[in-house]
């Protein structure tokens, strides 16, 4: 407990201190960290804790934005409240959409509850276009921050403070909920909706309640980008940000209150990294979720986890090795996937299929990778990958082999397997 | 009469397409609870590989195997990855279609490149069947009607009279009950799974030479075939059949209206209401076309929520 | 007691062309304890799913203090005052066993819309779960998790969250399946203590249990009641006898 208290604050403590070791551009991305992270918990409100699989959140996301920017923008540009105090508007749009897309979905369980969250998330960003008063057209609708409480706002630096001032409240405030009656009730919701009828509980409305707070968490973090960005534009309303929520939070984890931040400032800060190395960043993305999903459900919480539970057993020395060699097969395995990717993807590219063309069949020019050059046609091209895959699974066994050791040694132990990540204990 | 005519045969022939995709859904679902978010993204498949075998064996054999192709990934996807999170309940096999749903998208974007390909209508069905009002209609349109009627037909002879049909029906209903007569339910499993994904394949191989073929179109597709399945009824085949045509003449009709919803008002003789009018009411309905098929989605959820031909839950 | 607090009037369901319950007529007083009994698939099951709303009756009437329920949601049969156990486990798996009965406890507490008081913070719901598990004996397994419990175990559990809301009647299905004599003993105790006062009605195939603990019995074959009267009226029932205490005297 103590140890949680301790690291809580130095999180506090570091994220406190970004603007003062990064310079703007970073700043910016830890901006767009914190949001998404706040849109993650936000989320999970619903999924995880609930067990609703809501696939189209970017609604809510989207309409706090946007009653944020028309607040920016009321009363001549003077703004409808002071800007610290914007996202409550961002807070109220979400709640309203939250209460009326959650009556309808919340209609249906599981599949149909998924489906019909996508149909209104869609209609959504069908009408938007349509609505050039609301949603600006192609172009969207930009604003100022207006100066108040004496500060002028201009700088990344205060939008900084005010982003993780409103992240950090939220985020206790969504904790607290998750403590109350209420957050009770959205666990039972997911163990066992039907028991719950016959406890006497009105299930549909409790649904419609958390989905609305839920709405109203993701609404904070869409008037926080519109702040950030002092524009809203209807792509919000893409499903592509419905689905980036949907793979952050499984690959941070559903099971730990704060697993979804962590995978959303993971993986944002991780698309900044990358974006402008790689095309096929999405692809990445999309495989690392599906790995998660199928071999460790509980994410990378989950995983966090597990290896301390590991360490606390068998102390720092002991499970070092073992650990270290699954890191390094991890390492393997995603270089070799990664090399592949980039390779195939240069060779498919449309530049390239031109220049091969013109050069003719055994006449392949060499693709251009991390620095080298490779010939398609050539061995050491394809005997990289495949090498590294074969290190990655050398690796791999003898992880396991180091892990199987130590917990032999140790029979009392309860520990569970490494491959088997089911989470029996859930608050 | 002429202005109806060529938009309501356009409606059915898209409501038809709409059903060879969400027919493979519904089935998958009615049987094995899954609801398989990457079905689009088979129905793209099927578009992509017609498109890439086309030029070595021309349309037709593109247009015949590239189904056969499209269910053996489907057939994969089941037994390699849909199996290994069955234990982990419904939930689980929901994201992993997404995920994969995801994934298959972005390695379209990989191999063929993140915008629409060039797959066109071959040259012999290049023709217009008839005309209507001055207008040529289109062969290749009936072409697609008729191969989605002749998919139906063919799936429900399959189901009603054959005795693979009857084993798949009796695993619908009952899989532990199929299990102990000695059936192989797994094996069912992973084969309607494949003729499922086979179906979205045909659809995507016939339809994609007409309409754009791009890796956006699994997206525009899927999230229709969604509401195909929720107004229909999850499982029910009558129900997909009547909800896609519903969706497809209502689109299609829609987007010749030049009209507005406050035009209609005042024809109905509620001009004051009319006068007032403003955002909604003031958009042409030809723009709100596209919107049409959630807002009947959340009018059925209101009056009917198990959908026009589904089961009670 | 005068006015039966539960009476059920020419009942009947069936699935399709299935008769599974054929015109079922029982009253239950506000102090009885009424056990049906049958052989396997009679029925008492469905029964138990029409009184507490999970089915609607195709047909007759059923009353809860003299207001019609059939057809009513669970939910609002349970705020009228009936609570039920299941024979299949209906728990929350993957929570605590105090968080199973917190969730009980708290709807009759009102607090099934609060999010703006914590839950650990509310003594009242803390200490009337805490000694609904003491009744079951289950408060030293207070943070064991619901779906790791013994299934003798799981059965006490339901019967406590069974009794969290304080009904007027409780419907118990096999509330002893899979209990040691002991426990069986206990148990039977148990509920003959909390349920004064209130009605009961049980479906149990122990038939010790069945004749000490009730004061009337109904016997259900193939969905009707060929017999209802006291334990010794059964007993010496030739019908009953034959339909069902006689495979229990060879087996």
């Amino acid at each position: 407990m103590k140890t949680r208290a301790i690291l809580l604050a130095a999180g506090v403590a570091v994220l406190a201190a970004v603007p003062l070791m990064l310079p703007d551009g970073l700043v910016n991305a830890a901006i767009s960290m914190l949001i998404a992270a706040l849109f993650a918990c936000a989320y999970n409100l619903l999924c995880g804790y609930a067990g609703m699989l809501s696939f189209g959140h970017s609604a809510y996301f989207g309409v706090g934005a946007f009653a944020t920017i028309h607040a920016m923008n009321a009363l001549g540009g003077a703004g409808l409240l002071p800007t610290p105090w914007m996202p409550l508007v961002g807070a109220a749009g979400g709640l309203l959409a939250g209460l009326v897309a959650g009556w309808f979905s919340t209609q249906r369980t599981g599949a149909y509850f998924a489906m019909i969250t996508l149909a209104i998330a869609e209609l959504l960003h069908a009408m938007a276009p349509q609505l050039k008063s609301v949603f600006g057209g192609e172009a969207g609708i930009s604003s100022m921050r207006m100066p108040a409480w004496g500060l002028t706002f201009g700088s990344t630096v205060e939008v900084y403070y005010l982003t993780l001032a409103w992240v950090l409240a939220s985020l206790v405030l969504l904790y607290l909920l998750t403590r109350t009656p209420l957050g009770r009730l959205a666990l039972g919701l997911r163990e066992n909706s039907q028991r719950l009828r016959f406890l006497g509980y009105d299930v549909h409305r409790i649904s419609v309640l958390i989905f609305a707070l839920s709405g109203m968490f993701s609404g904070i973090a869409g008037g926080l980008q519109v702040l950030s960005n002092e524009s809203a534009n209807y792509v919000v309303f893409d499903t592509s940000l419905s689905a980036a929520v949907v793979l952050n939070t499984y690959i941070g984890g559903v099971h730990a209150f704060l697993g979804p931040a962590l995978g959303a400032a993971l993986v944002t800060f991780f698309g900044y990294a990358v974006s402008d190395l790689t095309q096929s960043w999405l692809l990445y993305q999309g495989a690392l979720f599906v790995l998660v999903i199928i071999f460790m459900p509980t994410g990378l919480a989950g995983l966090l986890a597990l290896a301390g539970r590991f360490v606390q057993r068998h102390g720092l020395r002991a499970a070092a090795p073992g650990a270290g060699l699954y890191l390094l097969a991890g390492a393997c395995y995603a270089a070799a996937a990664i090399f592949l990717t980039e390779l195939l993807q240069r060779l498919f590219s449309q530049d390239y299929r031109s220049l091969a063309q013109a050069a003719g069949a055994w006449e392949w020019p060499a693709v251009s990778l991390f620095g080298r050059e490779w010939p398609p046609l050539g061995v050491t091209t394809w005997l990289v990958p495949a090498t590294l895959a074969v290190l990655g699974w050398l690796f791999w066994k003898m992880a396991a082999a180091a892990v199987g050791r130590l917990r032999d040694a140790a029979p009392a132990d309860r520990a569970p397997a490494a491959g088997a990540m089911t989470e029996r204990r859930l608050t | 009469m002429e202005h109806l005519a060529i938009p309501l045969l356009n409606g059915v022939v898209y409501g038809l397409l709409l059903f060879m995709v969400s027919a493979g859904l519904t089935l998958i679902f009615g049987m094995m609870g899954i609801l398989n978010f990457a079905h689009a993204s088979f129905y793209m498949l099927g578009a992509y590989f017609a498109y890439a075998l086309q030029g070595a064996v021309g349309f037709w054999v593109a247009v015949a195997v590239s189904p056969l192709l499209v269910g053996a990934i489907g057939v994969l996807v089941e037994r390699h990855v849909l199996r290994r999170v069955h234990r982990y309940g419904h939930a689980h096999e929901l994201l992993v279609t997404f995920g994969l749903s995801f994934i298959i998208v972005e390695l379209v974007k990989l191999f063929f490149g993140n915008y629409p390909v060039n797959y066109r209508v071959p040259a012999d069905l290049d023709f217009a069947a008839f005309t209507l009002g001055g207008l040529d209609y289109p062969a290749y349109r009936l072409f697609m009607g008729i191969v989605a009627i002749g998919m139906f037909v063919a799936i429900y002879l399959l189901l009603s009279r054959t005795r693979v049909g009857i084993i798949v029906r009796s695993a619908i209903h009952r899989p532990e009950m199929a299990e102990a007569l000695g059936h192989n339910v797994p094996r069912v499993f992973m084969g309607v799974f494949g003729v499922g994904a086979a179906m979205a394949g045909l659809a995507g191989a016939v339809a994609g030479a007409f309409y754009t073929t791009s890796p956006n179109m699994a997206l525009e597709l899927g999230v229709l075939v969604f509401v195909v399945v929720v107004i229909g009824g999850l499982g029910s085949l009558e129900g997909a059949m009547l909800a896609s045509l519903l969706i497809g003449v209502v689109t299609s009709v829609a987007v010749g209206i030049d009209a507005t919803p406050a035009d209609l008002l005042v024809w109905l003789g509620a001009g004051d209401l009319a006068q007032d009018a403003a955002g909604i009411l003031s958009l042409k309905i030809s723009s709100l076309a596209a919107s049409l098929p959630f807002a009947l989605m959340l009018l059925v959820l209101l009056v009917r929520p198990s959908g026009l031909m589904g089961e009670k839950e | 007691m005068n006015a039966p607090v539960l009476s059920l009037h020419d009942v009947r369901k069936s699935f399709g062309p299935v008769d599974i319950i054929r015109g079922v007529s029982l009253d239950v007083g506000g102090n009885e304890r009424h056990a049906v009994i049958g052989p396997n698939g009679a029925g008492k099951s469905t029964l138990f799913h029409l009184v507490s709303g999970q089915l609607r009756p195709s047909a007759g009437e059923i009353r809860l203090g003299g207001r019609p329920i059939a057809g009513c949601s669970p939910q609002a049969i349970n705020r009228l005052g009936l609570a039920r156990s299941f024979q299949i486990t209906n728990l929350f798996p993957r929570l605590t066993v105090f968080e199973n009965i917190r969730l009980a406890v708290m709807r009759p507490r009102g607090l099934q819309y609060c999010f703006w008081r914590l839950a650990d913070r509310d003594e009242r719901v803390r200490d009337r779960g805490i000694a609904l598990l003491e009744n079951v004996r289950l408060s030293h397994r207070a943070s064991a998790v619901a779906g790791e419990l013994s299934y003798s175990e799981q059965r006490s559990l339901e019967i406590a969250m069974t009794l969290a809301s304080d009904p007027r009647i409780i419907l118990l299905d096999e509330p002893m399946a899979g209990m040691s004599r002991e426990e069986t003993r206990y148990t039977t105790e148990l509920i003959r203590e909390v349920t004064q006062g209130r009605a009961l009605l049980i479906v149990e195939h122990d038939m010790e249990v069945v004749f000490t603990l009730s004061d009337r019995i109904s016997v259900l074959v193939y969905g009707e009641l060929i017999a209802s009267g006291t334990p010794e009226e059964i007993r010496a029932n030739p019908r009953v006898r034959e339909a069902y205490l006689g495979e229990e005297a060879t087996a």
